[in-house]
This record gives C-alpha cells, sequence and structure tokens, in this order.
C-alpha cells in the first residue's frame, strides 16, 4: 500500500501526485464493491431479522449481555493494554460519531428508511470491532481454545445434519450392508496388516472390501429384516466415531480419558436419540448431529486439558449460552417489544406456504444440499482427472501435443458460455436422451457439474502446474514411476490449490439459477425429495418465486430470510473446504 | 501443537482399548437390538396399509395461475402426506410446449385458452386432455398515485396507448391531460397476460414495442410508481394485495366507468378485461386415483372466498360454474378410469 518516497526526490513532484491519486483511486475501486455488499447484506439482514422493528431496549440488552461480555473475552485473550485502549476507543468514538452524523444526515439531506442510529451503530462500529477483537483475541491462547471448541460444536453439528439430510435420499440399508460386510472386514484386515506388519493382509484389504460392497447391494434385494434406523446410525457412524475419537486420546491420555471421550458422547447421542424419537423429531438425525458434534468436541477438551494451556477458554460456549439467556430473560421480565424475524426455526423445517407468517424453506434447503453435495463429488473426480491428465500425461510435443493444446483452449472456452446454454445440455442430454427424468436431483447435478467443470480443471491445471518439476525430477531419479509421483509427490502437494478453485466453482453452482429452469427444477416442492429420480426445487429457485409474490412480506421479510439462509449454507460448504484445504496444506 | 505428553508408566495398548471399544460397542449394539422388533420399516415406503393417497403431481404452467394453485396443492400436500407436488412457473405457453405436450407434466396452468398450434402439438403426442375454469381475473390497468389528472380510460384510449402505433404524448390521448409521454410497462410476449390484452383492448391493432416487458408484476408496480406519467398493466392480485401502492383506473366500455374489484369481475361488469384462468389436467394423468383426486379437490377450492380471493386475490368461481366443471371433470375421470 505505502508508496516508495526513498526517491522523492530525485522524480519532483509531478510524480508523487500522479503516485498519489492512483493509489487513492485504485483504494477506492477496491472499497466500492465491498461497501455496496456490505449494505445490501445489512439491508438483507435487517429485513430477515425484523430488525427495523427492533426496539432500542431489545438492542441493548443483547448488546449488554451478549455482545460485551464477547469482546471482554476476546480482550481478556488479546491480554494487550494497547489493543484494549484502542476497541474502547474505537467503541465510544464510534457511537458518538455514527449518532452524530446519522442526526445530521436525517435532518439536512434525507430520512434513511428502515435504519437507525442503533442499528447503524451495531453494523458500523461494533460489528467491525467485534471481528478485528476476534481476529486479535484468536492470536491469544484463551481465545484460540474457545473459538476451537465452539467450532467443533458448529462444525459438528452442521456435518450431522448434512449427513442426515443425504440420507432422506440414499438408502442406508444399503449403506447399512455395504458398512457391515465391506467397510468393516476391509478395515479390519487394513488394521491387522499394518499392526503385524502383514502386507498381504493390508493387501487384501481393497479387493475383500469390494467384495463386500457387491455383495452389499446383492443382499438388499433378498433380506428383508434390518435394525431400526437408529441401530444402523448407531454401528454405522456413531460407533466409528467415537472409536477415532477414543483413538486420539488413548495414546497420550491414557484408557480411562479414552473410554470417556469416546464412551459420554455417545451416551449422550443415543439417549437423545430415543428422547428425539418419543418427541416425534427425526431419532437418526439427533443422534447424528449429537455425536459429529460431542465426540470432536470431547477429544479437543481433553486435548486441551492436557496441555493445560488456555482452559479458560473452554467457557466460550458457556458464556454465550448465558448472554442468549440472560438476554431472554431480561426482556422476557421486563416486557420489552422484540422483533419477530422471519428467518427463524420454523422456516427452516417447514414447507412453503401463501401466508408469508408460515413459509419454509425446507424442502429447497434439502433440495440444494443434496445437489451441492453430488455436484462436489462429480465436479472434484471430473475435474481433477482431466486436469492431472492433460498435466502430467499428454506430450508437449507432436500431433498428440497440438490436440492437447486443442482440448486446452476448447476448455477455456466452455468456461464463458452462458449457463442458461448449459441448461439446454442438460435438458437434451440429462433429461431426453438419457433419460434421467426431468428436474431431478441426478439431472441438476449432472447439468451444475458440466456447468462448473471448466473452472474446476483450469484452477485444478493451475495447482499442478505449480508444483516444481525439480519434485518431480527427484521422484523420478528416486526410481519412481510416473503414478508414484502423481500420486505421493504432485497431487498432494496441488491439493490446496484445488481445493481452493473446487471451492469458488461450487459456490457459483448453489447459486445458479437459469440451467434449473432450462432441465425444468420445480419452483415449489411440499415435502424434502426421498430419491435421487424425484422431483427437487432448490434454493434459489423457491426465492426467485417469492421474489414475485404480491405480498410485500414475501418479497421483503421472507425473500431476505431465504437469502440469509442460502448464504449462511454457502459459508458453511465454504468453511468446510477451507478447512480440508488448510489441512492438506498442513500435511505438507 | 502437543508439547508434553504424557507418558504412562504401564503404557496401555491399542490391544487393550480396542478390545475395551469392541466390548463397549457390542454391548451398546446388544442394548438397542431390542428395538430391531418392528424391523423392515425400510422399505422404500409402499408399506401404507391405510389405502391413503401416495404419488407425484407435476404441475407447470402460467405464473399468474401460479399463487393460486400452489394455495390449493399446499393444502391438498397437508391433507395426503405421501403425495409428492411440485409446481412451477414455465409462462402458460412455455409450459404447453415444453412440459405439458410432451406428456411431462399432469397439469399446465394457462392464463388464456390453449391455442390451436398447441393443441396440434399435444395432438402429435397423443396429450389428451380436458379444460377446467380455475378462477376469474380482472386485468388492471394501473397508473402512479400521483396522476390526480386520470381517474378512467375508455376502451378508445386504452388501446391508442397500446396499439403498435401508439400515441407519444398523454394529451394526445384525451386533449385534457397533460403533454408529457407516456411511459409504458407491460407483460411480456410469453404471457398470457400480454395475448389477453391484445386480444380484448387492441384487437387487430397489435402491441406497441415501446414498453418495458416484464414477467414479474412487481416490476411493473415498481416502474409505475417511479414516474407520474407511467402506465402499466397487469394481473388483480398485486393490486389487491398493495391497494395503496398504485392507483387502478376505472374502464368504460360504453356503460360508464367500472372499477375493479371482485365483485365487478365476477358479475361481468368490468368488461371486457375480466378473464378466466385455466388449468388443463391430461387424461392420462386422471386414470390415476390421486391425481383424480386432486383434480376433485381443486374444483371445490375454486369456490372458497378466503382462499381464491382473501388469500391470493382472485375472484372464486360461482356455484354454477362449479357445478358444470365438476361434472365435466367426473365424466373425464370416469372414461380415464373407465
Amino acid at each position: 500500500m505505502a508508496t516508495d518516497n526513498a526517491n522523492a526526490g530525485g522524480f519532483g513532484e509531478v510524480s508523487r501526485v500522479r503516485g498519489i491519486v492512483f493509489e487513492y483511486l485504485s483504494f477506492g475501486a477496491s472499497v466500492f464493491g465491498l461497501v455496496a455488499l456490505g449494505v445490501l447484506l445489512v439491508y438483507v439482514s435487517i429485513d430477515a431479522f425484523d430488525l427495523a422493528n427492533a426496539s432500542p431496549e431489545w438492542l441493548l440488552t443483547y448488546f449488554l449481555t451478549l455482545v460485551v461480555p464477547f469482546l471482554a473475552f476476546c480482550l481478556y485473550s488479546a491480554n494487550d493494554s494497547e489493543v484494549t485502549r484502542r476497541a474502547l476507543a474505537a467503541l465510544g468514538g464510534g457511537l458518538v460519531a455514527v449518532a452524530a452524523l446519522f442526526t445530521a444526515i436525517e435532518a439536512v439531506v434525507a430520512p434513511i428508511p428502515r435504519l437507525n442510529w442503533q442499528l447503524a451503530y451495531l453494523f458500523v462500529v461494533a460489528a467491525p470491532v467485534a471481528a478485528y477483537l476476534a481476529y486479535v483475541g484468536s492470536r491469544g491462547r484463551v481465545a484460540a481454545v474457545g473459538f476451537g471448541l465452539l467450532g467443533r460444536l458448529v462444525g459438528g453439528a452442521a456435518i450431522g445434519l448434512a449427513v442426515g439430510t443425504l440420507f432422506l435420499v440414499f438408502d442406508e440399508l444399503v449403506w447399512f450392508l455395504a458398512y457391515t460386510f465391506g467397510v468393516v472386514p476391509a478395515a479390519a484386515l487394513y488394521a491387522y496388516g499394518r499392526w503385524r506388519a502383514a502386507d498381504r493382509a493390508a493387501t487384501a484389504a481393497i479387493p475383500v472390501g469390494l467384495v463386500g460392497l457387491v455383495t452389499a447391494v446383492f443382499l438388499r434385494r433378498v433380506v428383508t429384516v434390518y435394525p431400526s434406523d437408529l441401530v444402523i446410525y448407531l454401528w454405522t457412524i456413531a460407533i466409528p466415531v467415537a472409536a477415532v475419537g477414543a483413538f486420539l486420546v488413548v495414546d497420550r491420555s491414557g484408557r480411562t480419558v479414552g473410554i470417556v471421550v469416546a464412551g459420554l458422547p455417545l451416551t449422550v447421542a443415543t439417549a437423545g436419540g430415543f428422547l428425539a424419537a418419543g418427541a416425534g423429531l427425526s431419532a437418526p438425525t439427533v443422534l447424528l448431529v449429537l455425536v459429529l458434534a460431542g465426540v470432536p468436541t470431547a477429544v479437543y477438551v481433553s486435548r486441551v486439558i492436557e496441555v493445560g494451556d488456555g482452559i479458560v477458554g473452554l467457557g466460550l460456549p458457556i458464556l454465550l449460552a448465558a448472554g442468549v439467556a440472560a438476554g431472554a430473560l431480561i426482556v422476557e421480565a421486563w416486557g420489552v417489544p422484540a422483533p419477530d424475524p422471519w428467518l427463524d426455526l420454523g422456516y427452516v423445517t417447514e414447507a412453503p406456504s401463501r401466508t408469508p407468517e408460515e413459509a419454509g424453506l425446507y424442502p429447497a434447503i434439502v433440495g440444494s444440499v443434496i445437489i451441492i453435495a453430488l455436484v462436489a463429488v462429480l465436479s472434484f473426480v471430473l475435474g481433477v482427472g482431466t486436469s492431472v491428465f492433460l498435466e502430467e500425461y499428454t506430450p508437449e510435443s507432436g500431433v498428440l501435443g497440438s490436440l492437447t493444446r486443442l482440448l486446452q483452449i476448447n476448455i477455456a472456452n466452455l468456461a464463458a458460455i452462458p449457463s442458461v446454454v448449459y441448461g439446454l445440455l442438460g435438458l437434451g442430454l440429462f433429461a431426453n436422451l438419457l433419460g434421467f427424468g426431468f428436474g431431478t436431483a441426478v439431472t441438476v447435478a449432472l447439468t451444475l457439474s458440466l456447468l462448473i467443470l471448466p473452472i474446476t480443471i483450469i484452477s485444478a491445471q493451475e495447482a499442478i502446474r505449480s508444483v516444481p518439476d525439480d519434485l518431480r525430477r527427484g521422484s523420478d531419479a528416486m526410481g519412481a514411476t510416473r503414478w508414484q509421483t502423481t500420486k505421493n509427490v504432485v497431487l498432494p502437494e496441488a491439493m490446496p490449490g484445488i481445493f481452493t478453485g473446487t471451492i469458488l466453482a461450487l459456490g457459483r453452482a448453489i447459486g445458479e439459477t437459469a440451467p434449473l429452469i432450462m432441465v425444468g427444477a420445480a419452483t415449489t416442492v411440499f415435502s424434502a425429495p426421498s430419491s435421487l429420480f424425484s422431483r427437487f426445487s432448490a434454493m434459489p429457485m423457491q426465492i426467485y418465486a417469492w421474489a414475485n409474490f404480491p405480498q410485500a412480506d414475501f418479497r421483503y421479510g421472507v425473500v431476505a430470510a431465504g437469502v440469509i439462509t442460502l448464504l449462511v449454507i454457502l459459508i458453511g460448504m465454504n468453511g468446510t473446504a477451507i478447512l480440508l484445504r488448510n489441512r492438506a496444506e498442513r500435511g505438507n | 501443537m502437543a508439547p508434553s505428553q504424557n507418558l504412562d508408566a504401564e503404557g496401555i495398548t491399542r490391544r487393550q482399548s480396542l478390545a475395551a471399544l469392541a466390548g463397549a460397542g457390542a454391548l451398546g449394539l446388544a442394548g438397542c437390538t431390542q428395538s430391531t422388533g418392528n424391523g423392515g420399516d425400510g422399505g422404500d415406503g409402499s408399506g401404507d396399509g391405510s389405502g391413503s393417497l401416495s404419488g407425484s403431481i407435476n404441475i407447470a404452467g402460467s405464473s399468474t395461475v401460479f399463487p393460486l394453485m400452489s394455495a390449493i396443492l399446499e393444502d391438498f400436500a397437508e391433507q395426503h402426506p405421501d403425495v409428492d407436488p411440485d409446481i412451477s412457473q414455465t409462462g402458460s405457453g412455455g409450459g404447453f410446449s415444453n412440459y405439458f405436450c410432451v406428456g411431462e407434466t399432469d397439469f399446465n396452468n394457462a392464463s388464456r385458452p390453449i391455442q390451436p398450434e398447441e393443441e396440434e402439438l399435444c395432438g402429435e403426442n397423443d396429450v389428451e386432455y380436458i379444460e377446467l375454469v380455475a378462477a376469474t381475473d380482472a386485468l388492471t390497468i394501473v397508473v402512479n398515485p400521483e396522476a390526480d389528472w386520470i381517474d378512467s380510460l375508455t376502451i378508445e384510449e386504452l388501446a391508442s396507448i397500446w396499439r403498435s402505433d401508439a400515441v407519444e404524448t398523454w394529451d394526445e390521448v384525451r386533449d385534457d391531460f397533460p403533454n408529457e409521454e407516456i411511459e409504458r410497462f407491460g407483460a411480456a410476449d410469453t404471457s398470457g397476460t400480454y395475448d389477453y390484452f391484445i386480444e380484448n383492448v387492441m384487437g387487430d391493432e397489435g402491441h406497441t414495442d415501446d414498453y418495458s416487458a416484464t414477467e414479474k408484476d412487481n416490476a411493473i408496480a415498481e416502474g409505475v410508481a417511479g414516474s407520474e406519467y407511467a402506465i402499466g398493466y397487469f394481473g388483480f392480485a398485486y393490486y389487491f394485495q398493495n391497494p395503496d401502492q398504485l392507483k387502478a383506473l376505472e374502464i368504460d366500455s360504453g356503460d360508464g366507468p367500472v372499477e375493479p374489484n371482485l365483485e365487478t369481475a365476477a358479475s361481468g361488469e368490468y368488461s371486457p378485461l375480466s378473464r378466466s384462468l385455466f388449468t388443463y389436467p391430461s387424461m392420462e394423468s386422471l386414470g390415476e386415483e390421486h391425481i383424480a383426486e386432486f383434480a376433485r379437490y381443486f374444483v371445490e377450492q375454486t369456490t372458497n372466498e378466503d382462499l381464491v380471493a382473501g388469500d391470493v386475490g382472485y375472484v372464486p368461481a360461482t356455484e354454477e360454474t362449479q357445478e358444470e366443471q365438476m361434472q365435466k371433470l367426473e365424466d373425464a375421470i370416469e372414461e380415464a378410469q373407465g
């Protein structure tokens, strides 16, 4: 950012002015888009959470019970008097500045719709300060522990929900058989081979697993009696996850801790599953959420206690939960008028409706999650496969070399084709010719995979190309085959870059509407899809339809809530991918 | 990440912990096998002994009929949880040519009767169908609420604004209107509303190209709300739900100006701009019990004032029309299931 002034004397005044003007112009250019997007998001959140109707007392209550303790927690972790001074100055000075500026604009220029100075303060000052402090605080051990714990709780629950959603369309009975007869024997063989250094057993694992999978598909048609859903999920997911958690802990902390770390979440989750069944909730989903959030949390807690540094940070979730509870209590006790958010539990668990208050996005959320999971797998496999072939296996000269270049140019051109055209392709190829059906998950996922494939390929190629040739030559010199070099050297080195490209491409796929319309995806469905070949709706389709409804409550409140939901899921998806990427980077 | 490794003196081997875990897992599994008694609950949803309806219903077509149809679907889906309906808005014509007449959908909604080319296409693919009247809509002409110089238009004046060689300024429409340019906002040519408007207002004179065309009612509303000299037309529902945002013009077709509302549209006074909305079930689909049942339910609901008028903003059918439609439907169902 800073201009280099060392030679300023030698160039005279003119070049300095140009440089400064250029600097500010480029600053303006970079800020313009962010500010516009920020304003949009602020208004969308105000609509989605009905903040325009939030009384100042309500805002103050939660500011004091939730935001202030969080800021104090971050400041405590940062343990830096300079940061504390600056944060307090920004919060205090911002309060005066925003209130004065806001009143002045309202009085002199024009009233600002759907905003008051308290909200402006929240979005313009409090939110950035909180983000800054969270960043500074997380460099201290206490907040790092707090965020780590919070991330495992939230992330685990999200993954549990996603897995539960996927089993709405995938047959859990096939999975049960495949797991029992394929995965378990294979894993056992492999573990035995590694443990006894018996290579033959380890090598046999893959064929045994494959035979088990085929057996499972066959058995699914024959066997008619199965354990209940809860037992299936317990056996195939909860117990393995708990076992992995225990293994991670046992070495370091001993058997007792290992049993507690695996057993406690498992017991809680099983009990939760049975209780949920009684309460009319989906028992498997509750079990999955509790196990996938509980086991990583327990492992993390045991590790933090073992290390003995920053244990205070473990209190962050309790602090936040207590803040919410205290706020709710105060609001209830003093009768503070509370806003009625459009985005609430009913919105994400219920079907669309003609009345805005009852409208929900659940079937569309499920549709989007399933589609995006399929697209992620398809485009990752196809994209990485293509790019490895193009970069590692094709010759660079001769006839084949020019063919490769032709292929390259075509792939680059495909990236620029409008999405509607891909929709037509999907309609003709997948829906009509191959008979996957109009608007089914398979058709939609294949179409969207094709749509983002060029982007995935190009970014994966860049990542593979950026692996230094020295590494490949080194591997060759050790006598490795091309396959070994690719598997052991190139792909691990390129994986972070490949993940980055895939994340960006998936972000585009989840928001696409035009190809979905073309392949005949439904605007509205009223129940979650039950198979990959039933008709689907996706979040952008439903949001687009609502934006056209005559009632103002739909066009503002319900649509805004949909936009926020879409963004949250997008962020969750990207967060998962970023975690995977960071892990791959650390692996290097 | 892991600075201090606590080395246990005895050291728990992996074998021991594995054994412990396996034991715990087996115990857990054994504890839960009691619930296996009801085994075989999985299946693929075919085991619902009570004989309730199940299956899917695919609907596409007009975006004007969409709110009405999806409101009725919502209630039907609530009463029959095993029925799995879906609905898309494709425009009347898009729905016929891309989905209905190639046999992909069970119903097609339309804001105008099916056209000869579409009948031909359906015929080529052996798709038979019947026509059901869904409700009545009153095409509403709106201007900016600030425009206090205008309250009504005759059909001829309206045609002079929208025909293909349309007038440029308001004072050419009527002498005492201001000398300002007309800004027009109307339906896109894929829309049934566009076809209906031409047929009943301009006739052979066609539709002007000099206007902002859109399928979205709220885009028309925002456009008209943005200028004092703008005019637009769309279905009644939007105006019904947002009466303060825009001003609806009274229409004079020879017997004095009539304002658009539920009564004048139902009685036929608001002519020629009140129109019927349709849905077309295919005969083949009516052969399936759950679709026949939904079609019956649909015709029953067309007289439901709370739903049709209150929630959606269209004019409910009269009892007579309903009886007529029901008779037609029952005949068709009998033939289809025969």
